[in-house]
């Protein structure tokens, strides 16, 4: 009896073990039904399972709000469980890669942007979303975001909230030295060089290769003379004239404005020179108003923004990089009908205002309707921010994200995700290596990634 | 008879007394299978493929992973920095902690030497998240309290880029790293010391022995095994080390404090080439292997010796 009870045991423990060893056959092995089909089968039904929802919203008051919708839908859906797992914004892409592997992945998840879900559709990992998009109405959502989550003709995903960027500045700076608006980047580089004095720096130009802040600086020269850093064929483009003059002028606004610290600076250690008043200018989204609330108050009344730059006065003007933040449902998912419910849940108007109100302009809708809502418009913080919110707006509306302009691809979230660019500005500066060979070396390094990378 | 019967059991061959031994085993053969063996295999397994992050399938591609990575100057140059980064850290803090704790030995209070000891641990019980964030703080080329401290004083005229530099980047991190690693090798050569007979010391002293003399003759041999195995650890430990230069650097500027840990991640993780990435971790595992075993070979020298 003991013999057969200790072989049981060590059977046991032997199974549990490798049960942990198992190359899982990924996510999609966990349940082949479709939303579409899950939802014919259960329709009429409650709503009954248990997801997991992961996402990034770190702040207290986004996280806080999630939470309360997730809470509430739980109390309307007695049967739902909803796991939420926050994670870092730095960690999200690696966890998601390392979860095809290992097989822990969510049900449904937030993207960081709609290239990452072209990266998510090139691993072959989401489900359609076809049903949310019908629900919330197709025609409410954008078109140009919509069709950057389009895989033949189904969709993915569908946009939580849409943020663009843009030219912000310090006002009393600016009026302490004469200066005014810039219009042009000579103007910017000249007024940038002008501002940097007594411990304020013109700008900041951060290249750690863990973001992607000297691929998006580079990317506003290069759309602004009406270039790309992706060629038509989907290779990378660094050595054309555009892109090499745009490398040199990022590289010497770096050495005439910007910290040297900044070399090793991401996106939030480099926010966060604005946010306290060591930069004059920046490039980003409407966050920069919470961040400069949270740190320094008293700077709120001197700042504000402007369209990017153009090449020379009287360009045409443009938007080099919009951001819609995706909800995409995972094909893994047991409960793919829980996952729109929820999805549609968040989209109702009282949910969807309460989410965005807690980073108010940094967070703009992307739903048509929502922002002649009383609840929006009548937000203290986008009545006082309302000229910077109509910049924004626009340049959402006029910009897609970096190199969509050929198309949703998966070369184009590779661009942003790699760090290779970043590598290449910090050879430059660090090395002194010729702009031209270090553009080449990058191009080659960027086109031998999406070869492996890429369908 | 039931000696007999005992014997011929443990003798070996196939029967029920021996089969229950081995499913006893088996628990413990099955965790390190799946801990060691298992992630060893596959890593071996995959530098032979094309296996990405983001796919579940892959072929077998030969040696290309290897020869891509022996073709890959930044390979080389991790691998120069690992060297680097290995010896000064290891270096310093045996050093530091050498001299630490002869300094420890020769306090004669007990409370004194036991409120030293528990200072000198402190590096030790920061998280590494913690001690990568505060020493970035201190050294941030912007605003940091050292670059700042050193113009104030004069030293400097104008703010150090102590982690943005490739000149300052490597000895600013070692240092980092001995403050980190030195109270480590103090506590274990201070426990070494103190096993030393006493009277030894005395009798060398009767002989007219110096102290120099008395160090190399009683203390060395006493305590350079325990020395020799903090030394492998440390080594070993300190080349594998990823989450402080990562947290501190990432690898930056320009790959100027990439190290061999950084690279394989950043080879894996970031460019999703798991089998290239797989590849440069044999090869730094043949490398450490190589190096355990010269290390042993001395250490076991000196055993002999003893």
């Amino acid at each position: 009896m003991k013999k057969i009870f200790s072989m049981f045991l060590a059977a046991l423990l032997l199974s549990t073990c490798l049960t942990g060893c198992g190359d899982s056959d990924s996510a999609g092995g966990k349940n082949s039904q479709t939303p579409q089909q899950a939802n014919s089968s259960d329709s009429g039904k409650a709503l009954k399972g248990e997801i997991t929802f992961w996402h990034c919203f770190t702040q207290g008051v986004r996280m806080e709000a999630v939470q309360a919708a997730a809470d509430s839908f739980m109390k309307d859906n007695p049967d739902v469980t909803i796991n939420i797992e926050t994670m870092s914004w730095g960690d999200f892409n690696t966890k998601w890669k390392a979860g095809i592997t290992t097989g822990d992945l969510p049900d449904m998840s937030i993207a960081q942007n709609t290239g990452e879900v072209a990266e998510m559709l090139n691993a072959e990992m989401l489900a359609p979303i076809e049903n949310v998009v019908s629900a919330v109405g197709a025609d409410r959502f954008s078109e140009n975001a919509l069709a950057d989550m389009t895989k033949n003709d189904t969709k993915y995903g569908v946009p939580y909230y849409s943020h663009a960027q843009v030219m912000w500045y310090r006002q009393d700076l600016l009026e302490n030295a004469g200066l005014s608006v810039p219009k042009t980047w000579d103007q910017f580089r000249e007024t940038a060089a002008e501002l940097t004095k007594d411990g304020v720096y013109g700008a900041g130009v951060s290249m750690s290769p863990n973001d992607l802040l000297c691929t998006r600086y580079l990317n506003y020269y290069v759309r602004s003379g009406g270039g790309s850093l992706l060629n038509d064929d989907l290779t990378a483009n660094l050595t054309s004239d555009l892109a090499l003059d745009g490398i040199r002028f990022w590289v010497d606004v770096y050495q005439n404005c910007s910290p040297a610290e900044t070399i090793n600076y991401t996106v939030n250690d480099h926010a966060t020179m604005f946010y306290q008043g060591i930069t004059a200018f920046d490039f980003n989204s409407g966050f920069m108003i919470s961040g400069v609330a949270g740190n320094r108050e008293d700077l709120l009344d001197s700042i504000s923004c402007a369209p990017l730059p153009v090449m020379k006065e009287g360009d045409p003007y443009y938007s080099a990089e919009t951001t819609h933040i995706p909800l995409v449902i995972w094909k893994n998912s047991k409960h793919p009908e829980i996952c729109e419910a929820f999805i549609e849940y968040l989209f109702k108007d009282d949910n969807y205002v309460e989410f965005l109100s807690a980073v108010p302009v940094g967070m703009l809708p992307s739903l048509a309707g929502i922002a002649d809502l009383d609840a929006y418009k009548t937000n203290e913080t986008i009545v006082r921010f309302s000229d910077e919110a109509a910049v924004i707006t626009d340049a959402v509306n006029n910009g897609r994200a970096i190199g969509f302009e050929h198309g949703p691809s998966v070369q184009a979230g590779l661009l942003t995700s790699q760090g290779i660019i970043e590598n290449m500005f910090q050879d430059i500066v660090t090395n002194g290596t010729d702009v031209a060979e270090a553009a080449k070396n990058a191009e080659t390094r960027l086109n031998e990634i999406f070869s492996t990378q890429a369908e | 008879m039931n000696l007999n019967r005992r014997l011929r059991n443990n003798s070996g061959g196939i029967n029920g007394s021996n089969t229950t031994r081995w499913f006893f085993v088996l628990p413990a053969l099955a965790i390190v299978i799946c801990l060691l063996i298992y992630p060893l295999m596959s890593t071996l397994v995959y530098s032979f493929t094309n296996k990405t992050m983001t796919k579940t399938t892959f072929k077998v591609i030969g040696l290309a992973n290897y020869i891509s990575v022996l073709k890959d100057p930044a390979f080389f140059s991790a691998f120069g920095h690992s060297l680097l980064w290995t010896a000064g850290s290891v270096l310093g803090q045996v050093i530091v902690g050498f001299i630490g704790a002869l300094s420890l030995n020769q306090v004669k209070n007990k409370k004194i030497q036991n409120v030293f000891r528990i200072c000198a641990i402190i590096p030790w019980a920061f998280p590494a998240i913690a001690t990568a964030m505060v020493w970035k703080w201190m050294l941030n080329g912007i605003y940091g309290f050292i670059p700042t401290s050193l113009v104030n004083l004069g030293l400097t005229n104008e703010m150090l880029q102590f982690l943005s530099t490739s000149q300052l980047v490597m000895p600013t991190l070692m240092f980092i790293n001995v403050w980190f690693g030195a109270p480590m090798i103090l506590v274990n050569v201070f426990a070494a010391l103190q096993t030393i007979p006493q009277d030894q010391y005395e009798a060398a002293q009767i002989d007219g022995a110096s102290s120099r003399q008395s160090f190399l003759y009683i203390t060395a041999p006493h305590i350079r095994t325990v020395v020799g195995l903090l030394v492998v650890l440390r080594t070993v430990w300190v080349f594998n080390n990823f989450d402080m230069i990562y947290m501190i650097t990432a690898g930056g500027p320009a790959g100027a404090s990439s190290t061999m840990p950084l690279y394989i991640y950043d080879t894996g993780w970031t460019g999703m080439m798991v089998g290239k990435a797989s590849a440069a971790s044999m090869l730094l595992l043949m490398f450490l292997i190589l190096l355990c075993v010269l290390y042993f070979l001395v250490i076991r020298r000196w055993e002999k010796e003893d």
